[in-house]
Order: C-alpha cells, then sequence, then structure tokens
C-alpha cells in the first residue's frame, strides 16, 4: 500500500514537474486577452533571421547577379531546423540542388508568387494577425497574400491552393494551424528547399512576452522527406506608434523577367 | 411624376437605414461582418433614355427578368450552336449573370446616372498618353509589351472599386472585425484590405503624400451605424469601372490626388449598401457616387484567385502577338 502510494506520489511530482517546465513560459508571462478570451496575438510580425534565404546552415555566399555586387549577396545564418538540416529523401537531394542552380529565375518568389506556408511568416516583409469572430486572419505584405484561418469545425480542403486550407485551434494559449491542400508549387526559402502537394504543416503560434511570437512549423511529406521536422523561431512584434502594412504589389517588378523575352523589342 | 418616385424612394431607403438596428459586436461596434457577394448585371451609367429615374418600372423589369431567363437557358446548352465562333472569353457557363434588380445605374450622384464632365486636364490628358495610345483598356490585340495591356489582365489589382464593382465572376467581399479594425476581403487577385478604425482619427494619420498605393491608405471610422472609410494616396495606375479598368469606351483613369469615401451601412439582416463617392476634381469637374447593394451569402465560398500565378494568357497574348508579326514578315516577303 506504502509502495503504491509513494509510487502515485513520484507520479505527480514528475507530472507537476513535466508540466511547470511546459509551462514555465506562461507562468511568467500571460498575454493579453482577446474579445473572446483567447490569448491576443494580434499585431504586425517580422522575422529577423536568415530562414527566408535558407533554412538550414548556411555560410556568406554570392547572390545571383554579380550586378548587385554586395547588396544581392547572402548573409549566412545558423539553421532553423530542429535537427540541423532538412531530412530529404536520397532522390529529393538532385531536386533541391536543380532548384538551387536555377534559383534566380526559379524562385516563386522571383516571379512574385504567393509565398505559401510556412515561408510567408519569414520573409523579409511585415504581416498582420487580426482575429475576428469569422476566424484569425492573416495578411501578408508580400505579394498582398493572406489566409483566413476557420476556427470552426474543420473543412476538408478543396482544390490546392498557394495558402492552403487553413483549420485553426487553442492549446491552451498556443494557437495551432492545420495547413492542407497546399499545391507544392511553393518553396520554402531561396536556397530551393522545397516540397510537394503533399505537405502538411502544423503550425503554433505562441505569445511569449508583449513583443514577441515563437512560431513553430512541422512538416509532413513522405513523398519528399524521410521523416516529419520542425522549425522554430521567435517573430518580433512591431512596435513603432505609425506601424502598418504597406502595399507590396510585387506582379509589375517580376513583368520584366518573366514575359520580357516575349517583347517586341525584347530585353537582352 | 419620376422625380416624386424618386423622392418618396430616397426618403423610404433612408428611414429603412435608419430603423434598422444591425446587430453589435461582442466589443460593441456596429456588425457588419458577413459574406457580401457582389450581383453582377447593374450598369455603371445609366441610358440616358431614363433620365433621372432610378428604378425600372413593372415593365422594363419584366423584360429583363426575361431576358435573364433567355440568358440562362443558353448558359445551360450542353452543345456550343455549329456555328458559334471560338473566342478568347471563358465558357458561357462560367459567368455569374446575377439577380436582375430595378436598379437602373450604380451611379446615383450626379441625378442623372451619368459620370460628371472630365476637366480639360484630364482630356488633354487621356488623349496624350502613351503618346496618343491612350489608357490601356479593352485589349484589342496590339501587344507590344505587357505595358500595353491594363492592370487587370497584368493581374497587379483591380483597385479599390474595381474590386468592388460586380463583374462576370468571382464576386466574393468579406466583411470581418476585430477591435480597432475592419477588413475587407475581396476575392479575385486577392485583395484584404486592412482599416484602421479610429473614433478621433489621430491616432493614425495618413501616410506621408510620398508614400503611393493602389490601393491607397484607409482610415474608417463610425458614423452611427454606418461604416465611413477615407481613402487617399492612390497611384494614378489603376482606373475606376469593372475589374479596376475602366469601363466600356473609357479607360477610367483618375488621378493620385482622387480622395475616396466608401460608406458600408446595413439596411437589413440581409442587405449591406456599398456606397461610394468619388473626389477627384483633377479628373473630374464634380465628385460622383455610386451605390452597390450587396446580399448576404454565407453559402458563397471565398476561393483563392492566384491571377497571376496563373497568368498563362500574358505569355499567350505576347507570344501570338510574335507569331502574328512573323507571320505578316513571312507573307510579305512572298
Amino acid at each position: 500500500m506504502r509502495v503504491l502510494v509513494l509510487t502515485i506520489v513520484a507520479f505527480w511530482l514528475a507530472a507537476a514537474q513535466a508540466s511547470a517546465q511546459a509551462s514555465s513560459q506562461s507562468a511568467a508571462y500571460r498575454a493579453p486577452r482577446s474579445f473572446d478570451g483567447h490569448a491576443d496575438l494580434s499585431g504586425i510580425y517580422q522575422a529577423v533571421n536568415t530562414a527566408n534565404w535558407d533554412l538550414e546552415d548556411h555560410s556568406p555566399r554570392a547572390g545571383t547577379m554579380w550586378e548587385t555586387g554586395a547588396i544581392g549577396s547572402e548573409p549566412g545564418g545558423q539553421s532553423v531546423v530542429e535537427e540541423g538540416a532538412i531530412p530529404y529523401k536520397p532522390e529529393a537531394v538532385a531536386k533541391k540542388k536543380a532548384n538551387f542552380d536555377h534559383r534566380r529565375t526559379a524562385d516563386p518568389e522571383a516571379k512574385c508568387y504567393m509565398p505559401g506556408i510556412p515561408r510567408a511568416n519569414y520573409m523579409p516583409y511585415p504581416f498582420q494577425i487580426l482575429q475576428t469572430p469569422r476566424g484569425i486572419m492573416f495578411v501578408y505584405e508580400f505579394a498582398s497574400a493572406n489566409r483566413l484561418v476557420n476556427m470552426g469545425k474543420p473543412e476538408e480542403a478543396g482544390s490546392d491552393t498557394w495558402m492552403g486550407t487553413n483549420n485553426g485551434h487553442w492549446e491552451g494559449d498556443t494557437l495551432v494551424i492545420d495547413v492542407t491542400g497546399l499545391n507544392g508549387l511553393a518553396w520554402f526559402d531561396r536556397a530551393g528547399n522545397y516540397a510537394s502537394s503533399h505537405l502538411h504543416v502544423v503550425e503554433r503560434f505562441t505569445r511569449v512576452d508583449p513583443y514577441h511570437l515563437t512560431y513553430e512549423a512541422a512538416m509532413e511529406d513522405p513523398t519528399v522527406f524521410t521523416r516529419p521536422w520542425k522549425i522554430s523561431m521567435p517573430l518580433y512584434r512591431k512596435v513603432e506608434k505609425n506601424a502598418q502594412l504597406l502595399e507590396f504589389k510585387c506582379v509589375e517588378f517580376a513583368e520584366e523577367l518573366l514575359y520580357g523575352q516575349y517583347k517586341k523589342q525584347p530585353s537582352k | 411624376m419620376p422625380a416624386c418616385f424618386l423622392l418618396i424612394g430616397i426618403l423610404l431607403q433612408a428611414a429603412t437605414a435608419q430603423n434598422y438596428a444591425p446587430p453589435k459586436t461582442p466589443w460593441g461596434d456596429p456588425d457588419l461582418q458577413g459574406m457580401w457577394p457582389g450581383n453582377f448585371g447593374v450598369p455603371l451609367q445609366r441610358p440616358e433614355n431614363l433620365g433621372t429615374r432610378t428604378t425600372l418600372t413593372d415593365a422594363e423589369f419584366a423584360q429583363k427578368q426575361a431576358q435573364a431567363k433567355r440568358q440562362a437557358q443558353a448558359d445551360n446548352e450542353e452543345f456550343a450552336a455549329p456555328d458559334a465562333k471560338p473566342g478568347i472569353n471563358p465558357p458561357s457557363y462560367w459567368t455569374e449573370r446575377g439577380t436582375p434588380t430595378r436598379q437602373t445605374s450604380l451611379i446615383i450622384d450626379p441625378p442623372d446616372g451619368r459620370l460628371p464632365a472630365l476637366t480639360a486636364e484630364e482630356q488633354k490628358l487621356r488623349k496624350e498618353a502613351r503618346g496618343g495610345k491612350g489608357f490601356p483598356g479593352e485589349w484589342r490585340g496590339e501587344a507590344a509589351s505587357y505595358e500595353d495591356l491594363n492592370i487587370y489582365y497584368r493581374c497587379i489589382t483591380r483597385g479599390i472599386l474595381g474590386s468592388v464593382i460586380p463583374v462576370v465572376y468571382n464576386n466574393g467581399n468579406e466583411i470581418l472585425q476585430m477591435p480597432g479594425y475592419v477588413v475587407f476581403r475581396n476575392e479575385m487577385i486577392h485583395e484584404a484590405r486592412v482599416i484602421p478604425i479610429d473614433a478621433a482619427s489621430s491616432k493614425h494619420p495618413h501616410l506621408s503624400s510620398a508614400i503611393r498605393q493602389y490601393m491607397g491608405d484607409s482610415r474608417g471610422h463610425w458614423e452611427g451605424n454606418t461604416l465611413v472609410v477615407e481613402t487617399t494616396n492612390f497611384t494614378d495606375l489603376d482606373a475606376i469601372g469593372s475589374n479596376g479598368a475602366g469601363y466600356p469606351g473609357d479607360p477610367g483613369h483618375h488621378s493620385a490626388d482622387m480622395k475616396l469615401i466608401e460608406r458600408f451601412t446595413r439596411v437589413g439582416p440581409n442587405t449591406l449598401n456599398y456606397q461610394a463617392t468619388i473626389d477627384d476634381p483633377k479628373t473630374w469637374t464634380k465628385p460622383w457616387t455610386i451605390l452597390i447593394p450587396l446580399t448576404r451569402n454565407e453559402g458563397y465560398q471565398l476561393l483563392e484567385y492566384a491571377c497571376h500565378e496563373g497568368n498563362i494568357a500574358m505569355g499567350d497574348i505576347l507570344t501570338g502577338a510574335r507569331a502574328e508579326e512573323q507571320k505578316k514578315e513571312n507573307d510579305s516577303s512572298k
């Protein structure tokens, strides 16, 4: 009997310790509340890292056009992939390499295509989270991309899209978004990291203090990766008094790249 | 007599708008949220013979309904007529024809439902644009460059009004609210305009005039149950009219100094009046106002409209024009 009691106590202590660890951040900080009582994540955020150049560890390197000099070169950066490298299947490595080699013209960012998920969240452009009674709206400055996260009964993905079918729910103060129905045409970064239309992303947004969200995205795509993998990074809140999203309709900046060769007087 | 009807109509409309109390959001603002797709079929300008009459007579309306019925039958035909000419437009059944209404024009002011006169400055500008070719309107087959096509063909944007004025498909509009913000989403070319709401309008002053945007810079405030949104900081690169690309016979060009005042009013549980006043003294000799009644439809699904990403047409138009030039050259050297 005493052994049983001790065992129970030991379990209870271990459980209490684990939960204390898990909630150590939230114990120290409780996010303000939205109108519906959930954590208020609304605001304008931006990543401050090199994930959009390359999710993985990378040294500084020259850009794709010598004409732009140091301005177009790429800063070195540490991996935001939790286990360091993306677990590509052997046959997928070649495609990634081909993407990298052709990145100047093949990167969907260069073409001003919608960035997809998760890339939209760590591009060098701000985005705004708006919590509304009809769902949680993400509005991105880049290419006027946006997505409405359904917080009601989960909806099945219809046709594949760039920004996916987004079903969200709360786990405590963490917003969890299940993203399916992605079209597989978006890249993860300028280094050509990619997935297919089988990609399934589970994102987690947690407000850890007044000025930061922690962003995590777990990726699963058995046709490209040997196992699921995860990225995580902080997102920084724009605290400028006049912070607002500006317009970045980049189509007109990409037309020469896309169509210049078809003009009557083709560009060189 | 028509003037009398008009007066009664305006009074009735005003009375309804005042009598209807929209529900409130949890934080106490009038609740405009919902799916409000546009209804295609009302011309921007009123046919001149209708004068100041804002609504169709019973006979005119019956005729419009009969026409819509015939069109629906044609749209549902399984096979094209053997002599049908193939065109570049999508098949007939793609088109949302809309539910016929009695409204005679989107323009409600000036009272004749017609665009006010252009200023002399604007007339000159339109004549001289692009070395005398004028602003790009509907595509007429000429395409030396992508810049010969209007901003809709280029999938850049349709501008604020071009995104709301109902067209042949993908007319979805959705309004979302949170404390301090209203989001107005338009389906085609995926716009999501974030409008800060500020009673004092001092918390969010407009952007510097050095910053110019296709969709401008919007600030909102409440006047009773009406959301009033004032937008400035435009470019002069988009145009007013369906798809932000003008309207038949007119490029719809406006100046970068345009000021747009939008008024969103719920006049019933399922009707939202969208009213917009275009104030651009550089372009038009006086301000003008359009009214687009929107009907709530929660069954409407707003889909991702990846216009630029799927713009196969642009490459085809340009390569087609090059092929045609090549053919002409070959034919002439024979």
